[in-house]
């Protein structure tokens, strides 16, 4: 397997992240030969479900799928987090607390964080949201994960 | 592929929804583009019916809106949107699900909607061809 890709945020489209294949790892999942465990998406929020302090899942159209994603809001109460510096723990809760706060049905929204299953389906765990405002640039990302798919991620590197 | 309680909005040129063409199914979900009848473009002309709308009166009787891409034209119903306000000339996107009315008359009942002025209409259509042909090869590649 290919693990150039696993640490980088692969630019993809809906259909193309919801075929993803599992791995005994659940931190990874194979798209042609090669490992990946992050991803960038672009497309319209069409639904939104917040708890305040706990999380925010909200699905992404980009006219090729939905993608369900998942903003986790619960960093200063979880007991299941690595241990971390408090003031960099309350940076992290108050830039996702703002992230969710611009989560609304209708605006594009680029989104990247980790790929994950969740009950069998794909998902991703957000760690950046940024709105899109200039109507263009989810044309642009449609044509960056065409470009990006036809130069690298469908490449198959042949190991002599 | 995964499921989702959320349809997504096929990406659809109007001028591709006529009665023949695979997008056009009761229930489709689809997402459309085009831009609100004009003022001077007021009278709108139904070939089928062949009933002239005065695009203002029927907007505010309705709630509905008319978008056109071209010689294309489709009602929205857009009585599930909030905070959105329509211009007549600018060009607008939206999500929702076809209903074929017993009179063959198509409208999306909208459940997403957004201004797109400054959308490069050329460059969507030509990236949308191209969208498909890929999702299209992709496909192929999954199946062998």
């Amino acid at each position: 397997m290919d693990h150039t890709l696993q640490n980088t945020h692969v630019k993809l489209l809906a259909f193309d992240l919801l075929s993803l294949t599992p791995t005994p790892d659940p931190a990874t999942f194979s798209r042609s030969g090669k490992l990946l465990s992050r991803a960038e998406i672009v497309g319209t929020i069409t639904s939104r479900d917040h708890k305040p302090s706990k999380f925010i899942k909200f699905t992404v159209d980009d006219g090729t799928g939905c993608v369900p994603c998942v903003l986790w809001l619960n960093h200063l109460t979880s007991l299941y987090l690595p241990r971390r510096d408090p003031s960099t723990v309350r940076l992290i809760a108050g830039v996702a607390t703002d992230f969710a706060a611009k989560i609304k049905i209708g605006l594009v929204a680029r989104v990247r964080g980790r790929i994950a299953s969740y009950r069998g389906d794909v998902q991703i765990m957000a760690s950046d949201v940024v709105i899109e405002r200039d109507p263009n640039m989810e044309v642009l990302h449609w044509l960056d994960c065409l470009r990006l798919a036809r130069k690298r991620y469908d490449v198959v590197v042949n190991k002599s | 592929m995964a499921s989702s309680a959320i349809k997504s909005g096929a990406l659809v040129n109007l001028t591709e929804l006529h009665p023949s063409s695979q997008f056009y199914e009761e229930g489709a979900s689809l997402r459309v583009t085009g831009k609100i009848g004009t003022k001077e473009n007021a009278v709108i002309f139904n070939e089928k019916n062949k009933i002239y709308y005065r695009l203002q009166d029927y907007a505010v009787e309705a709630a509905m809106a008319i978008i056109a891409d071209g010689n294309a034209i489709l009602k929205i119903d857009t009585q599930h949107l909030r905070d959105l306000s329509f211009r007549v000339g600018s060009i607008y996107q939206f999500i929702g699900e076809l209903h074929i009315q017993a009179d063959c008359e198509a409208i999306l009942q909208a459940r997403v909607g957004r201004n797109v002025d400054g959308l490069d209409l050329n460059l969507y259509r030509q990236s949308l061809q191209l969208l498909r042909q890929f999702q299209a090869d992709r496909m192929n590649n999954t199946v062998t």
